[in-house]
């Protein structure tokens, strides 16, 4: 499972910030996941569809192509924001205070400047399908019933904008704790062993059932 | 400098990233960006004036792969998978199963144990979360087993084991990763895992009761259950049988000529059914949205390690490392099988310091195309091979191995994650104890893995049934 939200708040300007972007990243990943739930929801239809009233969904396939960007892409700063993506903590949980920080920083902005290029690989991947003077703005569509491609391109760039301002303020985050030595800085994820991350997920889950 | 010089250093700048813990998808992506910025500037002669040039086209050539490989019909099969996994926490499954496991078994030796084994299979299959799962159980069936007397460090050991067989049983997400990224049918290697997880499953519980057998005080038989109650307790864990069955013969259908219908119909549909079974038993909206939220972080997550991956591929390509690797480890003078041997192992202890899906996203590029041409090729017959098999065959029969590895990682002593997590969960047990009770388990496991070296034909059997 994903990792649990370790990242803490006060009332700072930069801790405000990363609430108002937090609201944001929150919004794009339930519209993420409401397209998973519809490509269930699709998929049910087709199935029944074909089997009850041998009439398959037309453009199934279309549908399902255009939606999987929209699963793949809006929730990825969301998850930066909790420090979920998968990585390596071996050496990085034996440092402590500033060495622990410095490590942070360059990772974040290391991060930050592939997806700055990213954004910029992504735009013109986008902008070759879109053109305003074609039907639907569109030079190119799907195979079978011809819904544009440009809308699904475009998420990518997007995304990673949004991934980006989430990066500007980690880099803030980790920046100032390096620079202040702090112990317990906001805005960015603090290191959490599995075991913890673990019992805070079973914690979670009992109150739930 | 050659393109394959390039290539390994980019590659040990990749390791050296991932070693000192930037996030395995941007590590890879900024590696094959990079490798693909030097690639082009090596063509251009490393031209000062032309290194815009091979910048853009880089930047360019990376920032296709994100959209265009995550655009497909396949892949939309894990999101549905991981939909299933967190509907079924609301759903109630995990203490109906053990309910319905534990009236129906705990009447053998050592039979809590067993149930808790047989409901941690089902949950975890579902779920698809090997670590999560045992910190469940771990709340769930060990303040039980502690109740009738078991030995401490036997019922942490069992939590800690049954939670490693969530990969291997429909619906795996892993084995979905792993079938797209060496472009394999993703339907056959659902189908593969089902005997291999339902084997180790089965080895399990025969290892339990002989252990119960032998030492009388370390699992007492619960008996006193009316067959009425054993009934009464089976359509709790009806879904998780019909999720796993509904996926198997919508690849495969074992009841006709024609399969139901495609792997991702088969996950949808079995997400409705949890859907409706977790509505029934009380979710609500803040729950639905929870469950979306989570499906959307896992979601991302695995997506990026994919298209970060995937520029990395991308680059190694122009750079040809696979194939320098390739023609490298089928110039060796060893058995191909000694080599097959050796790149297990190494998975195993890779597995120890990495997430299972990051291991296998960051390996596999460079180590299948190896494993194929030890085998003979893509397109070898089965008569004409290394291993005895086609090379499609290869494909399923390798993903199964390094995927049970990484499972099997996770209660190998000294950091198995499993055995630290069943330890947090319970303040009454240390590490110790846990990696003491996990022992029997860990040999099991390992003798598991030498018999699906040894007989293929336990993977093998359901797909090659599939045609």
């Amino acid at each position: 499972m994903a990792g649990h939200a370790t990242v803490l708040e006060d009332n700072s300007f930069l801790s405000r910030l990363d609430h108002r972007l937090l609201r944001l990243e929150r919004i794009m990943a339930l519209i993420s996941g409401f397209a998973v739930f519809g490509l269930m929801v699709l998929a049910v239809v087709s199935v029944s569809g074909r089997n009850a009233l041998n009439a398959p969904l037309p453009g199934y396939v279309d549908w399902i192509e255009q939606a999987m960007p929209l699963i793949a892409f809006l929730g990825i700063s969301y998850v930066q924001r909790d420090g979920g993506h998968i990585r390596m903590d071996i050496v990085i949980s034996r440092l402590k205070g500033r060495a622990l920080w410095l490590f942070e920083l360059i990772s974040v902005l290391l991060i930050l400047l592939l997806m700055l290029a990213l954004v910029w690989g992504s735009w013109s991947h986008f902008d070759r399908s879109f053109d305003f003077s074609a039907p639907l703005w569109s030079r190119d569509s799907s195979i079978d019933i011809g819904i544009p491609i440009w809308p699904a391109k475009l998420l990518a760039p997007i995304a990673f904008s949004v991934l980006c301002a989430r990066l500007v303020l980690q880099v803030w985050g980790y920046g100032r704790a390096f620079v202040l030595g702090l112990e317990h800085p906001v805005a960015v994820p603090l290191i959490q062993d599995a075991a913890a991350q673990a019992a805070a997920e079973a914690d979670q889950f009992e109150r739930r059932t | 400098m050659d393109t394959i010089e390039i290539g390994l250093w980019v590659t040990a700048g990749l390791l050296v990233l991932v070693v000192t813990g930037m996030r395995v998808a941007f590590a890879a992506g900024l590696a094959g960006l990079v490798g693909l910025v030097w690639i082009f500037w090596a063509k251009f002669g490393y031209d000062p004036e032309r290194f815009g040039k091979a910048l853009t086209v880089a930047v360019k050539t990376a920032g296709q792969v994100p959209h265009s490989k995550v655009a497909s019909h396949t892949l939309s099969l894990i999101p549905t998978f991981i939909l299933i996994g967190y509907l079924a926490y609301y759903a109630g499954l995990t203490r109906a199963l053990f309910e319905a496991a534990k009236r129906w078994i705990a009447w053998v030796p050592g039979g809590l144990a067993v149930s808790t084994i047989f409901a941690t299979a089902g949950f975890a299959a579902v779920s698809g979360a090997s670590v999560a799962t045992s910190a469940v159980f771990a709340r769930i069936a060990i303040p039980e087993m502690l109740s009738v007397g078991y030995n401490k460090r036997f019922a942490a050991g069992v939590v800690a084991a049954g939670g490693t067989l969530a990969s291997l049983i429909p619906p795996s997400a892993i084995l979905v990763i792993y079938a797209i990224i060496v472009e394999q049918d993703v339907g056959k290697l659902l189908l593969a895992g089902f005997i291999p997880g339902a084997f180790s499953a089965v080895i399990y519980g025969l290892l339990i009761v002989g252990i119960a057998v032998v030492f009388k005080s370390v699992g007492p038989p619960v008996t006193g259950f009316s067959w009425k109650q054993r009934f009464a307790a089976l359509p709790g864990a009806l879904p998780i049988v019909a999720v796993i069955l509904i996926i198997i013969c919508f690849v495969y259908n074992p009841f006709g000529d024609k399969a139901w219908g495609t792997p991702t119909e088969g996950g949808a549909i079995g997400a409705f059914i949890v859907f409706c079974f977790a509505l029934v038993h009380g979710m609500r909206w803040p729950e639905f949205k929870s469950a979306l939220l989570e499906t959307a972080k896992l979601t991302a997550m695995i997506f990026a390690i994919i298209w970060g991956v995937l520029i990395y591929v991308r680059f190694l390509g122009f750079a040809d490392l696979p194939g320098a690797f390739s023609d490298w480890i089928t110039s060796l003078e060893m058995s191909p099988m000694l080599i097959l041997i050796c790149i297990l192992l190494a998975y195993a202890v890779l597995g120890m310091f990495m997430d299972a899906i990051g291991m296998l996203l960051l390996t596999l590029p460079v180590v299948y195309p190896a494993v194929m041409a030890l085998n003979g090729g893509e397109t070898v017959s089965a008569a004409e091979s290394a291993f005895g098999m086609s090379g499609p065959m290869c494909a399923i029969w390798f993903g199964i191995l390094v995927v049970k590895m990484a499972e099997f990682c996770l209660i190998t002593p000294p950091i198995g994650l499993n055995c630290f997590v069943v330890a947090g969960v319970r303040p009454d047990l240390s590490v110790q104890d846990v990696f003491k009770g996990v022992t029997p388990f860990f040999i099991a496991d390992a003798l598991t893995i030498a018999l699906l070296v040894a007989f293929p034909g336990i993977v093998l059997y359901l797909p090659s049934l599939a045609g």
